[in-house]
């Protein structure tokens, strides 16, 4: 399944990776599961750069993006893809402990997909990523017009 | 030589009564121009001396024409005549064709000449005159004065002494009042003369620019009210061509008004001496005899002094009566200012102490008036009328820190309904900004006024086609006026008390506003922490819960057919547990937000509101349970529809859960009759309901009345519906009966 996208986690808890990759493995997504533990890490995947150079050159089906990061945050990467005419196509979900309103305002100004309160009941917050990754992994019709720089293999 | 032009008599108070041109012929007069003082006017009754008839005198140095009068007089006429008023210079014997006469002689400057007065020494009383005779008399009085204790007493024996001085049948002390009306205050006769004691006379008696006289010169005599005046020769002087100002003299013609009033009064002579309290005119001291009579210059400069030491007692007992007035009125004041310190805001402090405010001002009833509210004390006009008073003062005396009258009525005619508690108004004006006053009223005070003759004057037509000719009226007999829609004058220190009062006013009201201003940053600087502290609540204390729950969950469901019933049970706990912390936070912080954010206020719908709420909660209602939903037609209010779709959700699931174990569950949401533009909700349920004891805790935050294993909750879902509702300017309530059900209400603006 070559033509699977990854689906790239950026989150810097090391309980919550767990815990998402856990809801993921439930929803038996087949997708590969990148993870960046940081927002400079996750730009430097998606740009190819750094570590990630000699990456494929394959954009992830979804970005499961933290607001709350080390170096640079969520809401600034989000920023980064959204304002990247090369980037802005990839869809990305906020996932975010934070329940105040100014960060969901925000988001949504840069241009996020969706905004997701994790929530505290378990049940709710496996179906709520399962949900997610089936939503983005496998329901949803890419855009119409590939460029050239993604339909590299 | 009677070139007198008679005077165009329009209105008294143009009369140009200093430079009438005449005299009054018990004297003669030399008006002196020059260094060597030579005679460049004379009255008309010069007299002839032996060998020196009196057409000679024009135009000859006094020493020529007067050489009876002495060099050190001469040098007095050239040096000493620096103070206003006419200066005494002694005794002076003519020998006239008819004998040797006696003369008083007075000199005073008027412009650049120097005018000299002959007048007949009146031998008679001569004697009674002396200094040596009015010692014992004067120094009698002052201490009678001393001794008296009011001003009333004061102008009693002031009147008693100048009649017993002076002889004349009446000695009248008249007092002008602010708008110039006068009142005899007191009186002493001997029966000839009708008593005038307490009669009032209208201003235009005394025209201002004879006020202005009295001023000036202190004392007049008529002595004969039947006198033909002597006119000056020439009338002008030679050299100026200016008429000669009289203002000074002693002798000069009184205006033909006043001679004819006196006539009118039945008096022919007469004295008056003006009462002068710190510069001011206070009063007159009026003498009246019903026949002609003369009272010799030493005997009238007695009395001059004797009004002056009147005078100087007057001003201390006046400003003593003041400062007493002042210091008690002062000692009001302060306390009402503590009043007003130690409650939240000044108008409390004056309402919570009615006496003192009404005592400060003298008055019988007082407001407080501002755009919304109306404050009444004591007796006042009801507030409908207050508050016209108030739009009145604030439309036309806007501007004025105080506005006074003793007469309401005649500044704003539609008071004159409301006299009996309002006649007299003291107002202050106690914002910068917005139109609000203390209100002071006093009654009307019916006043049966006395006037000596009636108050407006008569003009008649002149036959030649003239100007209307003024008369004095002619009748003196007393009409009663009664005087109404008045009050008894607000006295200075009152109106200065209030105008103290409404500086404190201005200055605690405008300190409490920095205060505000203070407590306003602190709050905004409050808020700020408050925002970042629950922020980070938002992320790091949410995150922990849910990471507990979470592996509780995956220990659970992969490990759990390992465990013992009791390791089940206890990973069940730290679930629930977790959970509810987790919950809990999220109630928190949705509290807290509710104080932070903005209301987006529209138009909502509340039946689309109440059915979406309730479609969503009974998905999670177990299928076995009853519940019977009757929603009346609920309208539209004013409300922001996150916050009011989270106050539907707490009543409703409140309902639902407080109803679990009825058979049937009855739920029932309504709208009640409107109220003062709020629109009043209800959610009614026949659930477990509660103790009307405990109903203030119901809304409190973490308040909970039932134990957690009965009902689930954080005890924090009805103080966010309080603060939802409360922020959107409406009211919440509860009732309740234990084991029947509850009912809560709550209110909205309908736009």
């Amino acid at each position: 399944m070559a033509d699977l996208k990854p689906i790239l986690l950026v989150e810097d808890n090391p309980n919550d990776i767990e815990l998402t990759l856990a809801a993921l493995e439930k929803s038996q997504l087949a997708n590969k599961i990148v993870i960046c533990r940081d927002g400079a890490e996750a730009l430097e995947f998606l740009r190819r750069q750094g570590p990630h150079a000699d990456r494929p050159a394959q954009d992830p089906a979804v970005v499961l993006l933290d607001l709350k990061l080390p170096k640079v945050d969520g809401l600034e990467v989000l920023a980064a893809v959204k304002g990247d005419p090369k980037m802005r196509a990839i869809p990305i979900v906020m996932l975010t402990s934070s329940r105040e309103e100014s960060d969901l305002v925000r988001s949504y100004q840069l241009g996020v997909n969706a905004f997701v309160v994790k929530p505290v009941g378990f049940k709710e917050f496996f179906e709520a990523i399962q949900d997610l990754g089936v939503f983005w992994a496998v329901l949803n019709e890419p855009p119409p017009h590939r460029t050239d720089w993604t339909s590299g293999e | 030589m009677r070139s007198v032009q008679p005077a165009e008599l329009t209105a008294c108070d143009k009369e140009p009564i200093h430079i009438l041109g005449t005299l009054q012929p018990h004297g003669f007069l030399l008006a002196l121009e020059g260094p060597d003082l030579h005679v460049a006017q004379a009255s008309a009754n010069l007299p002839d001396l032996p060998g020196r008839p009196a057409a000679d005198a024009h135009g000859k140095s006094l020493a020529e024409a007067m050489p009876e009068i002495g060099a050190p007089l001469v040098e007095a006429l050239t040096t000493q005549l620096d103070h206003d008023g006419a200066a005494y210079l002694g005794v002076l014997t003519l020998e006239t064709g008819a004998g040797p006469r006696l003369y008083d002689l007075a000199a005073h400057r008027s412009g650049d000449r120097t005018v000299l007065e002959f007048e007949e020494n009146a031998g008679e009383t001569a004697a009674s005159g002396s200094l040596d005779t009015l010692y014992p008399r004067l120094r009698a009085f002052i201490e009678a004065l001393h001794g008296a204790s009011s001003v009333e007493e004061l102008c009693g024996l002031l009147a008693a002494d100048i009649r017993l001085l002076t002889g004349f049948d009446r000695a009248l002390v008249y007092r002008f009042d602010r708008e110039w009306h006068g009142t005899v205050v007191a009186e002493d006769g001997n029966g000839v003369l009708p008593s005038y004691l307490d009669l009032r006379f209208p201003a235009s008696d005394i025209p201002a620019q004879a006020r202005e006289l009295y001023r000036r010169n202190r004392l007049r005599i008529i002595p004969d009210a039947g006198y033909e005046p002597v006119p000056l020769v020439p009338p002008l002087s030679p050299t100026t061509g200016q008429p000669l100002d009289l203002g000074q003299s002693i002798l000069r013609s009184v205006s033909p008004v006043h001679v004819e009033y006196m006539r009118n009064m039945g008096t022919m002579a007469s004295m008056s001496i003006s009462i002068l309290v710190e510069g001011a005119l206070w009063g007159l001291i009026s003498c009246h005899n019903k026949t002609p009579r003369r009272v010799p210059l030493q005997t009238r400069n007695a009395c001059d002094i004797l009004t002056q030491t009147f005078a100087l007692q007057l001003a201390a007992k006046e400003r003593g009566a003041l400062s007493e007035q002042r210091l008690a009125l002062g000692a009001i004041q302060s306390r009402l200012l503590g009043f007003m310190a130690e409650e939240e805001t000044f108008v409390q402090g004056f309402l919570n102490h009615p006496e003192d405010v009404l005592a400060m001002a003298n008055a019988g009833g007082a407001a407080i008036v501002t755009d919304q509210r109306c404050h009444l004390m004591g007796r006042t006009p009801s507030e409908r009328q207050v508050r016209a008073v108030y739009d009145w003062l604030s439309a036309e005396h806007g501007g004025e820190a105080v506005h006074v009258t003793d007469a309401l009525g005649e500044e704003f005619p539609p008071a004159r309904t409301i006299a009996d508690t309002a006649s007299g108004l003291l107002a202050i004006s106690i914002s910068e900004k917005y139109a609000s006053y203390v209100l002071w009223f006093r009654p009307e005070v019916v006043q049966t006024v006395r006037w000596g003759g009636e108050p407006q004057k008569v003009t008649s037509k002149d036959p030649a086609g003239g100007p209307d000719r003024l008369h004095p009226r002619k009748s003196f007999e007393t009409w009663k006026e009664t005087l109404q829609g008045r009050s008894l004058p607000w006295t200075v220190p009152e109106i200065d008390t209030a105008k103290d009062l409404r500086a404190a006013v201005l200055g605690i009201v405008l300190r409490r506003a920095e205060e505000l201003a203070a407590l306003t940053e602190e709050l905004q600087r409050s808020n700020k922490e408050l925002e970042a502290f629950s922020y980070s609540v938002s992320h790091d204390l949410r995150a922990p819960f849910r990471h507990i729950v979470g592996y509780a969950e995956l220990l659970r469901s992969r490990e759990g057919e390992k465990f013992t019933e009791r390791g089940r049970r206890y990973v069940d706990t730290i679930i629930e547990a977790a959970f509810s912390a987790g919950t809990l936070v999220d109630n928190l912080l949705t509290f807290s937000q509710m104080g932070r954010n903005a209301l987006n206020r529209i138009p909502c719908d509340m039946n689309q509101l109440v059915e979406d709420v309730r479609r969503k909660m009974i998905r999670d209602i177990p299928l076995e349970r009853a519940i019977r939903w009757q929603v009346g037609p609920l309208g539209r209010a004013q409300a922001d529809p996150v916050m009011m779709r989270l106050v539907i959700e707490n009543l409703l699931s409140n309902a639902v859960k407080y109803t679990r174990g009825r058979p049937e569950a009855v739920i029932e949401v309504s709208r009640e009759a409107d109220r003062e533009g709020e629109a009043v909700f209800s959610v009614r349920d026949n659930g477990v309901g509660f103790d009307m004891a405990y109903v203030n805790k119901l809304f409190g935050v973490f308040q909970r009345l039932h134990r957690v294993e009965e009902f689930e909750g954080t005890g924090i879902g009805l103080a966010n519906v309080r603060r939802i509702v409360e922020r959107h300017g409406g009211q919440v309530w509860a009732e309740g009966v234990l084991g029947q059900g509850a009912t809560f209400h709550f209110t909205l603006p309908i736009r």
